[in-house]
């Protein structure tokens, strides 16, 4: 089928998320709490559009990261409305979290400022989008969580204590938009969330596999023997013992 | 003649001490049996059981004793009901039981009757103001039985629609209800034969139904009495909606904090278990139902309908975004109903008499009856049930009986915090659906607090702001981050630091709350702010400009003297004031000593001669 975003005609398959379909065809929506590698969130309500499903209908205001095409629709992605609405979320996520660079640079592009008004979370660089504890949920660990509700919540590890489930992968830090999740590699351990974890090295040309718990999680979940070689070393391995016999011959 | 004496047990009255009453009457029936020398047997601890020795004894009882649900009334708890000669008795002690029984033959026990304005002792709830002039669809058994005895409610017609729905095929059930024009009594109004139909139209089981029991606004509490006073009647609610979409597994989610209406159901579950009323043949049939309570875990936004799924599945109470909706992907994502609890009581009476029947009251767009919790300085606090489209002003000073001490109306604020506050000039409105959301409040689940012009509505907005803080389950940051900033701004107002943009700013956190938010708790959320900003807009700029609290209500902002020419020096304030602020000697003028008053306007509310009187503060007379 086909939908218009910002006037272009974009090819699209019923029930896919309209932030797709905008990005395969070339249209950006800002976002922040939206990796390609999990579900949709719809929490930072960055990523909001307008639609129009009926032509002169009433237009919706809908978070494209979960916004399912069903039919025909006319998408605006920068509406007048789109904008002041983004202006003021992108405020809200300024004074929440001020040391983050990025929600300040986005809110600058947006056309925005902070109003002096709001107040200031000082020194708080987390936006609470919650993909942090998405992908540790999808890595199969849940070590760490939101906890709380409403303007309290965080993020947190069970009881605020380091977490048992942890196996120190950092996915939570490679995913978070915001650069908040810290954590430390020195001397052949990795620190994170308040523990320290083992580094496991490539046994031929010494590239960093990961932690020993992480390596040791993911032959869990695959089924066979940890993993003892970098992928690369791995595939140079399997070639050369399938060259051998013609070699010899 | 045999009595039933009737002793409310809804939780207002149990927390006015009714179930000493009840023990304190069986034990004076008990006396008065010996007395005659009927022996014990009559007043053994289940009425059942009494009933059954009393006639094997050859022994004619005289009176039994029932606890029954809420009657409604429950500022004036506890309540005592006699029949078949309908008297009411209410602020019953222990010490009244043995003159209750006593008179059970003659006249009744004047000082426990309730009086009208004129001093008239008023009999039967009948002739009660209170009573009068409400129209029970709801509540029609509340207070008539005792809910943990499924015999009751079966005396009463009870089952009698399942029984009926039975014999229908699903498809006729849906458009029975659409023909009464129900709609959802949790706030949004949703149109239930519709909400039937589209969950009835998939074809992918196993399906669900829900009720939902999170009743949780400040001030609200239709649902819990329900519950509380007649379980039967919402489970046959629930049973006949699952007949309708086809489910065979039902719930209940019920909040924690709601004992007596979870025991209660957890007992009607069981009782119809028992009677073959649910279970593997419902009624003898081939259909099936098994229904279960959940048990909310305190949060305020699983009322929220995703939230409330997440919940009984055992994850965290967030919403998610409703582009597919939960009659098509709900629970364990199947078809799930969800509905209110006054929603699904209204049920087997709309199965019963019909859709017509049902549709014939209400107004045109809002058809039946609603229940409302009637609190805050009005003169008869409590639960009532009237026909929808009645107006504001009927419900509060008819059937309310006006402001306590007369005083000025100042607003009442429907819908908790997804409501707004409506203005004295609204009081005409017919109370449906369409009319309080066209003028940016809510009816919502049925709350109402009336206010009057000592209640600032600044501090009104910030309560409610603050409470949604709280209670919010900040997943999505317009609601999160623009509450927290809606409180700072508030809170700022409130105590003399408000700027004049800060009006305009707040309309424009508030606009994006509700266009961007991700549930219907965030988009509602701005309710309170902007309905007072739009009815009230003037008080918010005397606290800003003047720095004054019109209604002497903000503290930092107020300041209390007395009139020493209207003091009688009565001591009443100095003995109440929490300050020890107060001091003088009694018949000669008080004063109050402006370094310890805590500015709370606790003297002014007990002043009988309005000699207490609030000003600006830093004023000094």
């Amino acid at each position: 089928m086909i939908i218009h975003i910002d006037g272009k005609a974009c090819v699209c398959e019923k029930g896919e998320y309209l932030l797709h379909v905008a990005a395969q065809n070339g249209i950006f929506i800002p976002r922040f709490c939206h990796h390609p590698g999990l579900p949709g969130q719809a929490c930072c309500r960055v990523c909001l559009v307008e639609v129009e499903t009926e032509a002169g209908g009433e237009r919706q205001v809908v978070s494209s990261c979960v916004y399912p095409v069903e039919r025909e629709m006319q998408v605006y992605t920068n509406s007048d409305k789109i904008k002041k609405q983004r202006r003021m979320v992108l405020s809200l996520l300024s004074a929440r979290a001020p040391d983050s660079g990025r929600t300040a640079a986005l809110l600058k592009s947006a056309g925005g400022s902070l109003p002096e008004r709001f107040t200031r979370l000082a020194g708080e660089k987390c936006i609470l989008c919650g993909l942090c504890a998405k992908a540790c949920e999808s890595v199969g660990t849940a070590a760490i969580s939101v906890a709380g509700r409403g303007t309290d919540k965080k993020i947190s590890t069970p009881f605020a204590l380091p977490p048992d489930a942890c196996i120190g992968c950092a996915s939570c830090a490679a995913v978070c938009p915001t650069e908040v999740i810290a954590y430390v590699e020195d001397g052949g351990t990795r620190t994170i969330w308040g523990r320290s974890f083992q580094l496991k090295y490539c046994e031929t040309c010494g590239d960093m596999l990961g932690t020993e718990e992480e390596v040791a999680h993911a032959a869990n979940k695959a089924g066979g023997e940890p993993a003892r070689l970098c992928p690369a070393c791995r595939k140079k391995t399997i070639a050369g013992a399938l060259g051998k016999p013609f070699a010899r011959g | 003649m045999t009595r039933t004496i009737f002793v409310c047990c809804g939780t207002g009255c149990i927390a006015n001490g009714s179930l000493a009453v009840a023990d304190a009457l069986r034990a004076a029936l008990d006396e008065t049996a010996t007395a005659y020398g009927q022996g014990k047997a009559a007043a053994t601890a289940g009425q059942a059981e009494r009933r059954e020795a009393a006639a094997t004894a050859g022994i004619q009882v005289e009176a039994l004793v029932k606890q029954t649900g809420c009657n409604g009334f429950c500022e004036n708890g506890p309540i005592v009901k006699i029949m078949p000669d309908d008297i009411s008795y209410y602020k019953v002690k222990p010490q009244d039981a043995a003159e209750i029984i006593d008179s059970l033959d003659k006249a009744p026990v004047e000082r426990l009757l309730y009086k009208d304005r004129d001093g008239r002792s008023l009999r039967s709830q009948k002739e009660n103001p209170f009573y009068a002039q409400q129209m029970k669809i709801v509540l029609r058994n509340i207070g008539e039985i005792d809910p943990a005895e499924i015999d009751d409610y079966l005396a009463r017609g009870g089952y009698a629609a399942l029984k009926k729905a039975l014999a229908m095929q699903p498809a006729e059930i849906i458009a029975e209800v659409e023909k009464s024009g129900l709609r959802g009594r949790g706030g949004a109004g949703f149109p239930t034969g519709s909400k039937w139909r589209i969950a009835a139209s998939y074809d992918d089981f196993p399906k669900y139904v829900v009720m939902n029991g999170d009743e949780g606004d400040p001030g609200a509490f239709m649902d819990r009495s329900i519950l509380e006073g007649d379980p039967h009647c919402v489970l046959e609610g629930l049973a006949i909606c699952a007949l309708a979409v086809g489910a065979e597994q039902g719930f209940f989610y019920i909040r924690d904090e709601y004992g007596l209406a979870l025991h209660q159901v957890q007992k009607a579950i069981a009782d119809a278990g028992k009677a073959g009323i649910l279970g593997n043949a419902i009624m003898g049939s081939e259909k099936k139902l098994h229904l279960e309570v959940v048990r909310g875990g305190g949060a305020f936004v699983c009322g929220e309908s995703t939230a409330l799924m997440a919940s009984i599945e055992g994850r965290p109470g967030e919403p998610r975004a409703k582009y597919i909706r939960s009659v098509q992907r709900g629970l364990w994502d199947k078809p799930t109903v969800l509905n209110n609890v006054e929603t699904l009581a209204n049920i087997p009476f709309l199965i019963l008499e019909g859709g017509a029947k049902f549709a014939e009251k209400g107004t045109a767009n809002s058809k039946g009856t609603k229940v409302f919790a009637l609190v805050g300085k009005v003169k008869r606090t409590g639960l009532i049930e009237v026909p929808m489209g009645v107006s504001l002003r009927h419900l509060i000073f008819d059937i309310g009986g006006g402001l306590l001490s007369d005083r000025p109306f100042k607003a009442v604020q429907t819908g908790g915090p997804s409501g707004g506050c409506i203005p004295a000039e609204l009081l005409d409105l017919p109370v449906d659906f369409d009319t309080l959301t066209e003028k940016g409040a809510m009816m919502g689940s049925g709350g109402m607090i009336v206010m009057d012009d000592r209640d600032c509505m600044v501090e009104m907005a910030r309560y409610y702001v603050n409470f949604l803080c709280g209670e919010s389950c900040g997943k999505c940051t317009p609601c999160r981050e623009g509450l927290r900033q809606l409180r700072n701004i508030l809170t700022d107002i409130t105590e003399g630091r408000g700027e004049p943009e800060d009006l305009q700013l707040m309309e424009e956190i508030c606009d994006t709350m509700r266009d961007a938010s991700l549930c219907a708790l965030g988009k509602s959320a701005p309710n309170p702010v902007m309905t007072t900003l739009r009815y009230f807009r003037e008080e918010y700029e005397s606290h800003i400009r003047d720095k004054t609290c019109p209604a002497g209500h903000c503290p930092k902002l107020t300041a209390f003297r007395i009139d020493t020419d209207k003091c009688t020096g009565c001591g009443r304030c100095a003995g109440a004031c929490p300050g020890g602020a107060i001091s003088g000697a009694i018949k000669s003028p008080y004063r109050i000593d402006g370094s310890k008053c805590l500015a709370c306007g606790v003297c002014r509310d007990l002043c009988r001669f309005e000699a207490a009187i609030a000003e600006k503060a830093g004023y000094e007379a």
